[in-house]
């Protein structure tokens, strides 16, 4: 019996066991009730479930083919070729659009078919063989940068491509994924970069860091055959003053003009430009001398020909250094260095020059370079002195002084200035140490009793660099010396150069009341142009016309000539270097107002002078 | 120890097996919200028993031994040889106020040689959850805490709870057992198995759920009920608890069922929080299934009960309403299933209630359960 039955019998029974058949039918009925209601919310509930698990499929399912569709249109959208094959016969199941572009067929006529149906023979057969060997070893296949085998594109682009294997399930091969990128782009690129980082944007020549790395290179190799070569340093003359002239533009065209015409002449060998006007050669192995000199003066010749540039005719030179390995440096930093020293006296020597290194030229860089060191201390080490040397009217009776830079080292001696103002021009030092000299000059003239004039030279680099006007300026409020008695003397190569920013400058430093005198007039170009343009206060005859005055009747006819210009011209003259009392009487006969020299007095501190400074004036007068 | 049972029906009143010699430190008793709401009842079991702590609450079914009646009021009387025991209480004002209430009774519990707290709560104004918090919060999550929330048949009406006084809403009581002599062994198990599609719960404020997949909670039931079955919401809902996955907790087994329903909004209010975000499962259960869970209760109650006993032993069992609405003249089979477990040495009292509250098997910390069988047997070990 159920024991739900008993339960509901033993519930029906009175205690003397009689059995309520009405209870008991009523529990009987309640319990079938009970079952039914369970029966019908289970499987109302089985129904229900059923659906919502129908629905939750159906969902889930629509979530996946939106999933597809997104995928598909990523794929089928990236400008990469994708393509998807079955793995065991190769047949092309899915390729994007990218990927019709590169096969250069639309996907009908690829899907569903073997590459034997789609390509030549040739090209089937590496397809095949790849997807085998990816298949076979399960690995990834990555080629890089490899030229196309198939496609439409052009032979000439370059590819990366991937294929991957993509399994089942069960572990078994399904799909080979491939992926094809076109990076021609980008290797060009990187190769246009690579360019750019070796060779120089203006004459496309190589650079300087290519040039060490090919010497580099060279050295090793020659180490190892025992050969030699030749290495160039080149330097183009006088290239900044055609810049200066013409500007940059033609500048510019000159260089490269140059440049093409060096790289032509020196066929064969390595040619870079390793800086503003400087290129080096390196020469193939085991080159005679008398060949490589041949080849420098080719290339002297061929750059100082005339070159055409926009309707300019700029003219340059160019300047040649050599030196051979091994015998001049068997390392990098010493070739180069003896090819420049090499450069440096060929341009020394006068320009357009080519030179062997020797090796005193070794030891004079050298010199130059400490004596450059020294100079640099100079002027904190407090070596640097003024001479003052007397200036006169031509009948004696002193006028003034120029103010004379002499720098006394204490081991070197005195050291020649013809050495030292060049190198301080040359490093920029010339600013700093005409500043100094300007104001000691005008220093000792502000604490004369006598108001005699002080001349002092300018270098054209001051001109250049620097606020001249704004230091004069200065100079002149600092030690109160009336600006009139202040003469500055320049060279014509102060006008060569930016000629208006020269003039420019010489007007206002006139206007401030400063005298100005024309410097070593009859040398260089002496253009009587520039006497035209300014009104000069005084001309300086150069010393070497009046040292050979009695030696060279040409000599007494320029200086004759000069006077008489600047006399038409209104501006008196001053002669240097007067030594004899002959000379001094030519010069008085000929109406010269002023003179300098020894027979007026010594270039000496101003100590030896202060007679003639002071308040007690001795005239020394000549008959 | 030593229990003398006691049951009252309308025809005999109090009716009992013979007198304990000694006066009992407890007396507790189960019965129907109508027949415990008048206070008679609570004054004739002080009248018996002046200097015991008397305590109770309202039911949905009390079961004594094997049987389950609703008319009539069932009770024991223990009389304890070692144990020390203390009954505290606390009202709840509201809902939110429950974990507080739940430290404070445990606060006053509290002692070192506090062995066991048997809690009965008013199953519809306390957030059962909360009050268990708050309990575990003071007591640590390694002293066991079992007990119920009182029932009201199917009506979700109102529920009561005594404590030394008439019943009354809003009161949770604790009854504290001290001692090292006090064996207090526990067993929960359910039996319902989850179904259907898993559910998100898209929305909800504490323990009301407002949308499930987006949908009002309300109309899913009413699917699954039928329109006729709907209609007796919240009882009917009972069939149909809910597994919560919470990912914050994965391990975590819980089942929540409904026990109050907004037409209007068409919520459904649980019988604990349920955190918004969290997954949910319908659950149903057959007969067999259901006194199989019982059955398992009963077996982790007598297993963790290793000592030599001294004395009588006492079963107390709270079973969710929802299984006996389930089950209907089945009901029976679990208490039956119990009982094989037990054996006949203990006795056994208990009710249908509204939430059950035990460790459950997996980890030590007490919770609020629904739709279980919780079995706690109370006995003293041998000197």
């Amino acid at each position: 019996m159920h024991r739900l039955l008993a339960r509901q019998i033993r519930q029906s029974t009175d205690e003397s066991g009689k059995v309520d058949l009405t209870k008991l039918g009523e529990l009987v009925s309640a319990a079938y009730e009970e079952s039914d209601c369970d029966r019908r919310r289970t499987d109302r509930a089985i129904k229900l479930m059923i659906e919502e698990l129908e629905q939750t499929h159906k969902r889930a399912e629509q979530d996946l083919g939106r999933a597809r569709e997104f995928l598909d249109s990523i794929i089928e959208n990236i400008p990469i070729a994708v393509f998807a094959k079955d793995a065991k016969d190769s047949r092309y199941i899915l390729l994007n659009r990218a990927g019709e572009e590169y096969y250069g067929m639309p996907r009908e006529e690829m899907l569903g078919k073997t590459p034997e149906q789609i390509f030549p023979d040739k090209i089937a057969r590496v397809v095949n063989e790849q997807d085998r060997r990816v298949v076979d070893s399960g690995t990834p296949m990555f080629l890089e940068g490899h030229l196309l085998e198939v496609g439409v594109k052009g032979r000439d682009r370059l590819v990366n491509s991937r294929k991957l294997l993509i399994r089942d399930g069960g572990g078994a091969p399904q799909y080979l994924v491939g992926v094809i990128e076109d990076v021609t782009e980008r290797i060009r690129n990187e190769a246009r970069i690579s360019h750019l980082a070796h060779h120089d944007a203006l004459t496309d020549l190589p650079n300087r860091s290519a040039f060490n790395a090919a010497l580099g290179e060279r050295l090793e190799q020659a180490q190892e055959a025992a050969t030699s070569f030749a290495v160039l340093s080149l330097d183009l003359d006088r290239f900044k003053e055609v810049n200066d002239v013409f500007g940059h533009p033609v500048g510019d065209m000159l260089m490269r003009a140059a440049a093409d015409r060096l790289a032509a002449e020196a066929d064969g060998a390595f040619v870079a430009r390793i800086g503003g006007d400087e290129f080096m050669i390196l020469m193939p192995d085991d080159i005679s001398r008398e060949d490589v000199l041949g080849l420098a003066e080719r290339l002297v010749e061929t750059i100082g020909t005339e070159l055409e540039v926009d309707d300019y005719l700029p003219h340059v030179g160019l300047s040649v250094g050599i030196a051979f390995y091994p015998d001049d440096g068997v390392n990098a930093a010493t070739l180069l260095a003896n090819a420049d020293s090499a450069l440096y006296r060929a341009k020394r020597e006068g320009r357009g020059r080519v030179r062997f290194f020797e090796s005193e030229m070794d030891q004079e860089l050298r010199d130059r370079r400490l004596l450059q060191h020294d100079l640099r201390q100079a002027l904190e080490l407090n070596q640097f002195l003024v001479y003052f040397q007397p200036q006169a009217r031509v009948d004696g009776e002193v006028i003034g002084f120029e103010a004379l830079l002499r720098w006394n080292h204490p081991t070197r001696g005195f050291v020649p200035p013809d050495q030292f103002i060049p190198l301080a021009e040359e490093n920029g030092l010339i600013v700093e140490i005409g500043e100094w000299v300007l104001r000691e000059a005008c220093r000792e003239a502000a604490s004369w009793s006598r108001p005699l004039q002080v001349a002092v030279n300018l270098s054209p680099v001051q001109f250049q660099a620097g606020d001249l006007e704004r230091s004069i300026h200065q100079i002149l409020l600092e030690t109160g010396l009336t600006p009139t008695r202040l003469e500055v003397e320049i060279t014509e190569g102060v006008l060569i150069g930016d000629f208006n920013r020269a003039l420019n400058l010489l007007r206002r430093l006139k206007a401030l009341g400063v005298r100005i005198a024309m410097d070593d007039f009859g040398t260089g170009y002496s253009s009587l142009s520039y006497l035209q343009s300014f009104p000069f206060d005084k001309i300086k005859i150069d010393r070497g016309f009046i040292s050979n005055l009695e030696a060279t009747p040409q000599s007494a006819e320029i200086v004759r000539a000069v006077l008489s210009l600047a006399h038409a011209l209104h501006i008196p003259v001053i002669a240097e270097g007067v030594e004899t009392e002959a000379q001094r009487a030519f010069l008085a006969r000929e109406a010269c107002e002023e003179i300098q020299g020894y027979l007026v007095g010594r270039p000496d501190l101003i100590e030896r002078y202060l007679d003639l400074v002071g308040v007690t004036v001795e005239r020394r007068l000549y008959a | 120890m030593h229990i003398r049972y006691l049951h009252w029906n309308a025809a005999h009143g109090w009716r009992g097996a013979e007198a304990l010699r000694e006066p009992p430190q407890l007396v507790l008793y189960f019965g129907s919200r109508e027949q415990l709401a008048d206070g008679d009842r609570y004054r004739e079991l002080r009248g018996l028993h002046p200097d015991s702590h008397v305590v109770g609450c309202s039911t949905g079914g009390q079961i004594h031994g094997d049987d389950i009646c609703d008319d009539e009021i069932v009770a024991v009387a223990v009389r304890f040889a070692h144990t020390q025991v203390r009954l505290v209480q606390e009202v709840v004002e509201s809902r939110d106020a429950s974990r507080a209430c739940g430290a404070r009774l445990a606060r006053q519990a509290l002692s070192s040689d506090l062995a066991g707290l048997f809690v009965l709560s008013d199953g519809l104004a306390v957030n059962g959850g909360e009050l268990l918090a708050g309990i575990t919060e003071v007591l640590g999550p390694d002293l066991p805490v079992t007990g119920g929330l009182a029932g009201d048949g199917s009506q979700f009406a109102q529920t009561i709870v005594g404590a030394d006084a008439e019943p009354s809403p809003n009161r949770v009581a604790a009854i504290a057992f001290y001692g090292a002599s006090f064996r207090f062994a526990h067993g929960c198990a359910g039996g319902w198995d989850v179904f259907g599609p898993r559910r998100k719960v898209t929305k909800a404020q504490g323990s009301v759920v407002v949308e499930l997949d987006g949908e009002p909670p309300l109309d899913l039931y009413t699917r699954y009920l039928g329109e006729e079955e709907a209609a007796a919401m919240p009882g009917s809902g009972l069939a149909f608890p809910l597994r919560i996955h919470d990912e914050a907790e994965p391990s975590r087994q819980i089942v929540r069922s409904v026990f109050a329903v907004d037409r209007n909004a068409r919520t459904l209010t649980f019988a604990a929080d349920i955190p918004e975000g969290c997954t949910a499962q319908l659950m149903r259960a057959n007969f067999d299934s259901l006194a199989a869970g019982a059955g398992e209760a009963g077996r982790q109650a007598r297993s963790a009960l290793a000592d030599e006993i001294a004395g009588d032993k006492l079963a107390i069992l709270v079973s969710c309403t929802g299984r006996r609405r389930v089950m209907g003249q089945r009901t029976q089979d679990e208490l039956d299933a119990v009982a094989a477990e037990l054996g006949d040495d203990v006795v056994r009292i208990g009710f249908y209630s509204y939430g059950e509250i035990a460790p459950p098997a997996a980890s030590g910390r007490c919770e609020l359960h629904n739709q279980t069988m919780t079995v706690t047997v109370i006995a003293e070990a041998a000197a």
